[in-house]
This record gives C-alpha cells, structure tokens and sequence, in this order.
C-alpha cells in the first residue's frame, strides 16, 4: 500500500537518509524503530513532503506520491499523528476533531465517526469544550490520534505516540491502535523508541540506524533478536 | 457633559477605524509572523478607488446612497486585488527567508505604493465626497455626534461582528486560527496554507479598504500619504491590544481612539499624537503582549 524505495533525503546539505526501503501492506501494523536522531521522523516528513527526496521514491497505491504536497495526501487516505502531536491548542477538543475531517463533506460520515472516536476515548467527549492546549499530555496523545481517524484515512502514519506517557496509557494507547486498525482495516505505519510496545502489536518491525535500515524481519521474529534486545529492549 | 460625549463619539469613530486597519495587521501577524507595513497604503489605495468610482458615478447623476452602495464594494474588492497581490510577489517567495527580508520587502512595497499613487494621481490633498448620507434620526443630537459617525461606528461593528462570527463558527475560520497555531499541522489534515494565508491578506484588505472609503468621505480628503500616519497608528492599535489577538485589534482601535480624542479635547490637539504613543511605550513596558496577548512564552 506504501512503499519506500531506496529513499534518501536530508536537511539542507545534511543528508540524514540512505537508501531507506520500507514496504508497508493493506492491513498490515509496520513497526518503525530506532534511537534518538535515527532518522524515523525524517522518514515521516519524506512521506508527507516537508523533507524533499534527493532519489527513491515513494509510491501509495502503486502510484508516486514524490513532490505531492502534504496538505494533498489527506485526500490520498494518509493521515499523520506527529511527533510532539501538534494540538492546535486554542482550539477547542471538538474543533480540533473538526479540523482533522476538514476536507470532508459528508456530514452524517463525520458524525459517526466524532460518536467512534468518544467511544474509543470517553475522556476527550468530556473535554469536548476545553481547549486543546489545556489537555494532559496522554488526553493530547489521545486527541492527536482522534483527530487523525477523522480524515477516516487507509494509512495511520504515527510518530511516538508513546513519548512522555506513563506505562498504563502506553498500553491504552497501542491497544487502540490495533483495533483501530483490526476493527476498521486501517493500515498503520508506527515509528518508535519504545521497542517492545511497538513491536507487540506489530506484524512486522524495520531498526532504522543512523538513516538506514539494518534489519527487517517480523515482528514476533525482532523481539527474540539478540541484537534488537540488546540494543533496544533492554534485555 | 454633553462636551464629554462630544469627545467620546469623536474617539469611538477613530477607533472603529483604528480597529478596522488594526485587524489586517493582526490577522497577517498571527499567520506568518509579518509586520505588513504595506497595509497602510492598502487604506490608501481603498480610499482612492472610492474617490475615483464615486467620481465617475456622480457624474451619472446617480443619488448619494447608490453612490455608497456601489462605490464601497468596487474599493473592497480593488483593495482586496492589492493585498492579495503583495504577497505573492513581496512575501510568499520570502516564506523561507529570515525573518528580517520579508520585513524588508514589506517596507519596500509601502514605499513603492505611496509614490506610485503619487506619480499615477497627485501629490497634493484631494476633496472626498460625503458618501455618507445625513440621518434624520441622528441630527438630532447635532453637535454631540453627526451622521457620519454613526454610519461609521455602526458599520465597523457590523464588518467585525461578522468576521469575529466567520472565525468562530466557520469550517474556513477555524482553518485559519488552525494554521495560525500550527502551520505544519494545518498541512498535515489538508489544509492548503497558502491558500489560508491569501485569504487572510484578503480579508485584511477588505477591512481596511471600508475603513479607508468611511473615514475619507467623514474627513473629505484624501493624498497618497494618508496611508503612513492611519498605518502607524493602526499598528499601535495591534500592538496595544495583543498583536496576533483579533478582539486585541478591535480593543486597542478602541483605546487608542479614545485616547488621542481625550487628549485632543481636554489637554491640546498638538499632544494627540504624544499621548497615543506614550500610551504604547507604556504598555509596551507593563504589559509587553499587549492588552489581550498571550505572553510569549505560553505559545506552544
Ligand atoms: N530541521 C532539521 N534540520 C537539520 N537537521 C535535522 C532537522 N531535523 C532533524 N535533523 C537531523 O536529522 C537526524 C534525524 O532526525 P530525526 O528527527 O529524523 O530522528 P528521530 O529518529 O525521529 O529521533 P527521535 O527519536 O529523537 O525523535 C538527526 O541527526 C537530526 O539532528
Ligand atoms: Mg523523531
């Protein structure tokens, strides 16, 4: 469904990427992992554009999506949970969530979709009217992710959602990525430092080093890698 | 008292107007961070539009309102052209830019706009029509205020209730404080920036163009230079309320009319201007995000 072939990209003269190839499948939970400074969030900003490519290319669908601006791909069924999450934050929580199916039209579809996404996260239809910038980092993780789903795209593209949460709403949180992607069909791509988390609910797992891949495998095959243990689990 | 009231309404009427240039400023501030310091000439080229329409349209022998009617859209939308028009060749290839060059290239457009008026029309003062027409109702009260600061007040409120009502309640509105709070996430969930911050020039223009069109047919003449001095005080206004802040503009028009129409009245018309910069150093040091403004440091 996306796929990344031999990507390389950087910063200015910086480059940051090698010849990264990543295939992520219909359905399919792709795991992301890598240290600080690896080059997962360049990865993302290639997909959406903010990073041009220098070569490679990237193709959704089959079809090349290089030099496609990122305000373009929402349309396209891609949708992106930053890193840092990028709350509009003197939006309210339900303007946020408006914002999130801005160029959608149907009405009753948004609706529906607003009634999932309080169902998903009861918290945030109690916030409903605060504003997005006064929320608890996880009620924020929890928006930023809800705000995506309301573009109902095919592709969840998500950068740490894990970051500065405490271990209960890490858990909460990868649960509801996989039924969103078990209930609804979504494809996700997840990039994160949290190894074992990501790589739970992941069918398979890239390790990104200093901008390249090193090692792809499934995932259940990555937590028992000596290497991957080493270096990212802990053990 | 009715002295008072005099002065009052005198300082509400420029600072309706005030709050109208205001806005362009705070609005384009909000989005890309710019001082445009073309939007006074913007004023500027509003009020020339109108004189020329009104020109050609009393010369039809059309009545004074008609005139109004007509003239007052023509201005809006040649304005609207202008501002549109200046950022795409002064600003959007500056997007990436240090800060400093788009700041630069907004000074050069001010310039420019001035002499180009100045060599197209004339250096001198032209008369304005009154397009304004006399209300029954109001003269009334003659001397305490005049038809012409009525339409004035009444109409700036009506344009900034609507655009306070478009920013709220609006799909497009909200895209716009949206990308105001985070250009990079705007993009993210479709929004076309470009497209925002165009209209956000737009929109600014429109509202200074009506500011222009009311206070040249209230004051009755205009020149090319007439943008510089409402610009300056217009920004103060921005500034005053909160640069970035919409009902900031609107409060800070408010403030800085009446302060220069107190000072006029009740010290010396030669202090106006003293007093409505002094009233900015002062906030400036007490309250250095303007009146509404959020300190600095809370933008996330
Ligand atoms: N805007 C930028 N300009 C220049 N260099 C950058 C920029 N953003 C990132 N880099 C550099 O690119 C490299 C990869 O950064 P990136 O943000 O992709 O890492 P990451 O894997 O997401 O790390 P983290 O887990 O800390 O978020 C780093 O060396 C970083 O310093
Ligand atoms: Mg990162």
């Amino acid at each position: 469904m996306l796929k990344l072939i031999d990507v390389e990209a950087g910063y200015g003269a910086i480059p940051v990427l090698h010849r990264v190839s990543i295939e992520v499948g219909k359905g399919e939970i792709i795991s992301l992992i890598g240290a600080n400074g690896a080059g997962k969030t360049t990865t993302l900003m290639a997909i959406c554009g903010v990073v041009p490519l220098r070569s490679g290319d990237i193709l959704l669908d089959g079809q090349s999506i290089r030099g496609v601006p990122g305000n373009r791909l929402v349309d396209m069924g891609v949708s992106q949970v930053p890193e840092g999450r990028l709350i509009f934050p003197e939006l309210t929580v339900a303007e946020n969530l408006d914002m999130g199916a801005f160029l959608r039209k149907d009405r009753q579809g948004i609706r529906d979709d607003l009634d999932h996404v309080f169902e998903l996260f009861p918290i945030l239809a109690d916030r409903r009217h605060q504003q997005g910038g006064t929320l608890s980092g996880g009620e924020q993780q929890m928006l930023a992710i809800s705000r995506a789903i309301m573009a109902r795209p095919r592709v969840l593209l998500l950068d740490e959602p894990s970051l500065g949460l405490a271990p209960l709403v890490i858990r909460q949180i990868f649960g509801i990525i996989q039924k969103i992607n078990r209930e609804r069909g979504t494809t996700i791509f997840l990039v994160e430092q949290n190894a074992h988390q990501a790589l739970k609910i992941a069918h398979r797992g890239y390790v990104m080093e200093n901008g390249a891949i090193t090692l792809t495998d499934t995932a259940a095959r990555l937590l028992e890698n000596e290497g991957v243990k080493k270096a990212y689990l802990g053990i | 008292m009715e002295y008072f009231f005099e002065i009052f309404f005198d300082g509400l009427t420029r600072g309706s107007i005030y709050a109208l240039i205001a806005l362009g400023y705070t609005m384009v501030y909000g989005i890309i961070q710019l001082i445009n310091f073309a939007h006074g000439e913007i004023y500027m080229i509003g009020a020339f539009t109108a004189l020329i329409v009104s020109g050609v349209l009393g010369a039809l022998g059309l009545p004074g309102y008609a005139i109004l009617l007509m003239t007052l859209p023509v201005a809006v939308i040649y304005a609207s052209a202008y501002g549109y028009t200046i950022e795409k060749i002064a600003y959007k290839p500056l997007r990436n830019a240090p800060r400093l060059s788009p700041l630069i290239s907004a000074i050069g457009m001010s310039i420019f706009l001035q002499n180009y008026v100045l060599l197209a029309q004339t250096p001198d003062f032209l008369p304005f029509p009154s397009l304004l027409p006399p209300l029954d109702v109001v003269d009334r009260f003659h001397g305490v205020l005049s038809s012409s600061e009525v339409i004035i007040v009444v109409t700036a409120a009506l344009v900034m209730a609507g655009l306070t009502a478009f920013i709220k309640f609006t799909r497009m509105g909200k895209a716009m404080r949206a990308t105001a709070q985070s250009p990079r996430m705007a993009m993210l969930v479709g929004i076309n920036v470009d497209q925002v911050i165009s209209l956000t020039f737009i929109i600014g223009s429109a509202l200074a163009a009506v500011g222009g069109v009311l206070i040249a047919s209230h004051v009755g003449q205009i020149n090319f230079y007439i943008g510089f001095l409402a610009g300056i005080k217009a920004f103060t206004a921005a500034v005053l309320g909160g640069i970035g802040s919409i009902p900031g503009a609107m409060l800070g028009g408010l403030v800085l009319g009446w302060t220069e129409s107190f000072a006029t009245g009740y010290v010396s018309s030669d202090y106006e201007d003293v007093f409505a910069f002094a009233l900015l150093v002062l906030i400036l040091i007490f309250r250095p995000a303007g009146i509404l403004g959020k300190p600095a440091i809370q933008k996330v």
